[in-house]
């Protein structure tokens, strides 16, 4: 059995000018999370839901578990979850009513789902609110919710279109919690704009944009993939910074340089530049030096040209 | 096959239950206001219709037009809403459940809504008015009631498929639902229009529905035409219904 839960060949859909998605091949390992980035309009949300089978692909060939979009959507929909950027909640049933009604839409029978429920709101801590209306809830319990709702029938995949957009920074944090938690034991698929949360949960990502896949891998792999140059902080003490950045502003290493104050930031061809950086600073003032991390951020507007949110 | 169908109207019969109260006492008090205006109000200036007291020949109308108008209403503002405002029919569409199952479960909510509203409707003004009819004329009577209702659950349902904006769905019932209604013969015999109207008039299924209903509520008499005719419609109107909304859907 193939280790890919997710597949898509040459995946297109065009409305009339437009084309959301361009010939989109990827593979998603199974049990594995997997992020999906792209600025807004990239095509992330068509994406989902051709997986979803809420919408038919122009061309090409997607499948999830096995089963083609096109061909076997019930199936398809037996084995997935889907967290939908809209708050989908029906706000006229309480909580444990919302998680009952999804259960038996995929025809669970009672013995069975009413355990489960029970667990998955005390896994989300909704147990004690389980009788009140969605409409009562603050943002983040409503997305814990709609999560629980998603996980009732035990999927095997779970797609997260931007699950935390809105929410506030602790709230994120706890959803993030429970989709860790869920690591392991089934695909994640996510759509973000958060480049913090892509770090924070997803063992792989891609990139796209215009609707076409621009790369993949593990965020290392995509941070090393930028090319070779390394940037260095250079922290001096007293006011040395102005002559010290003219003088290393001036040698053939280093690509690019700029001053904020007392630190001067430098961008080096390669990582050997740096013991011609230490000779020429030589008694100079220096408090300390610090090598950059690449950001995903970085990484994302080397490839795409832009900020994640544009 | 139709266990998502049993599932969404199971979850639709258990919201008409906690708000019934509410929900009767607004879809009562229109008709009755009506009768007692018209019927009661009117009747010593109009006299006999068609043979029959005014009060009598308006009662199984507004009985009947209060099914349809609850069916239409629940059908279209129900899917509009969970199509446009709270999503959950996109919820429903992730679930092994298919379109044609939520569409049947939407058309069977608003129909129940119908019978359910149009009973409570016959129920008040059997109970508190002089309006009287032979039960055994009941039977009839459902065989126009069903399908009228069915038929108006279908119409709703394809309006609020189709009808993206609230404003257009109010639209659609003033300029369309209720004409269809009032036009025909619901108030006045038939025979009031001149002439040439009456047999384009008679193409109408509502008219085919309120004269069948008066005729079999009140004098026991089958209109099997009339009632071949709704029953038509009622289909024709579910095929559309739900091969619209599958079209919908697939966009």
């Amino acid at each position: 059995m193939s280790t890919a839960s997710i597949v898509t060949r040459s995946l297109t859909k065009s409305y009339s000018s437009l084309t959301a998605l361009d010939s989109f091949n990827l593979e998603v390992d199974r049990g594995s999370i997997f992020g999906m980035l792209g600025p807004n309009g990239a095509g992330k949300t068509t994406l989902i839901r051709i997986l979803t089978t809420l919408m038919r692909q122009s061309s090409g060939e997607a499948s999830i578990e096995g089963f083609d979009t096109l061909l076997s959507g019930r199936e398809i929909r037996r084995v997935i979850g889907v967290v939908s950027q809209e708050n989908s909640l029906d706000r006229y049933l309480t909580a444990r009513e919302n998680l009952e009604l999804h259960a038996r839409l995929h025809g669970m029978e009672r013995r069975f789902y009413k355990t489960r429920i029970d667990e998955l709101l005390e896994l989300m801590g909704l147990t004690g609110r389980q009788q009140d209306f969605p409409d009562t809830f603050s943002g983040g319990m409503q997305r814990r919710l709609v999560i629980a709702r998603a996980l009732v029938h035990k999927p095997q995949v779970l797609f997260l279109d931007e699950p935390t957009t809105g929410l506030d920074p602790q709230s994120r944090r706890t959803v993030w919690e429970y989709v860790r938690s869920l690591a392991g034991s089934m695909t994640i698929f996510l759509t973000t704009h958060y480049l913090e949360e892509a770090e924070h949960l997803c063992d792989r990502i891609a990139i796209m944009d215009h609707g076409r896949l621009i790369t993949v891998g593990s965020i290392q792999e995509l941070k090393d993939r930028l090319s070779g140059a390394t940037i260095y902080e250079i922290e001096f003490s007293g006011d040395g910074a102005t002559h010290y950045a003219a003088l290393l502003g001036s040698m053939s290493c280093v690509m690019n340089i700029s001053r904020m104050e007392n630190k001067v930031t430098v961008t080096l061809e390669c990582w050997e530049c740096l013991s011609e950086i230490v000779t020429a600073l030589n008694g100079a003032p220096v408090r300390r030096i610090l090598l950059k991390e690449r950001t995903l951020e970085d990484v994302f507007i080397s490839l795409t040209g832009k900020k994640v949110r544009e | 096959m139709l266990k998502g169908s049993m599932a969404i109207w199971l979850r639709d019969m258990l919201i008409l239950r906690r708000s019934i109260f509410s929900e009767l006492f607004a879809v009562v008090a229109y008709p009755l206001t009506i009768y007692m205006a018209f019927g009661i109000g009117m009747q010593g200036y109009i006299g006999l219709v068609d043979g029959a007291p005014y009060s009598l020949f308006i009662a199984p109308g507004l009985i009947t037009m209060t099914a349809v108008n609850a069916a239409y209403n629940e059908s279209v503002w129900s899917l509009w809403f969970h199509r446009r405002v709270q999503f959950t029919i996109e919820s429903y569409r992730v679930t092994p459940v298919s379109v044609s199952e939520i569409v049947i479960a939407k058309i069977f909510t608003g129909f129940t809504h119908g019978i359910i509203k149009g009973c409570a409707v016959g129920l008040v003004i059997f109970s508190i008015t002089p309006f009287r009819f032979p039960i055994e004329n009941l039977l009839q009577y459902f065989l126009f009631l069903i399908p009228g209702s069915a038929l108006f659950s279908c119409a709703g349902i394809i309006s609020g498929t189709i009808m993206d904006k609230p404003e257009t769905i109010g639209k659609v019932e003033a300029v369309l639902v209720m004409p269809l209604i009032f036009m025909s013969g619901l108030f006045f015999p038939l025979s009031s229009y001149p002439q040439p109207f009456i047999s384009w008039v008679r193409l109408l299924p509502t008219t085919a529905l309120f004269e069948g209903a008066r005729s079999a509520l009140i004098a026991g008499e089958m209109l099997s035409v009339s009632a071949l005719q709704v029953t038509l419609s009622a289909i024709i109107t579910f095929i559309m219904a739900v091969y619209i909304f599958r079209y919908k859907m697939s966009e």
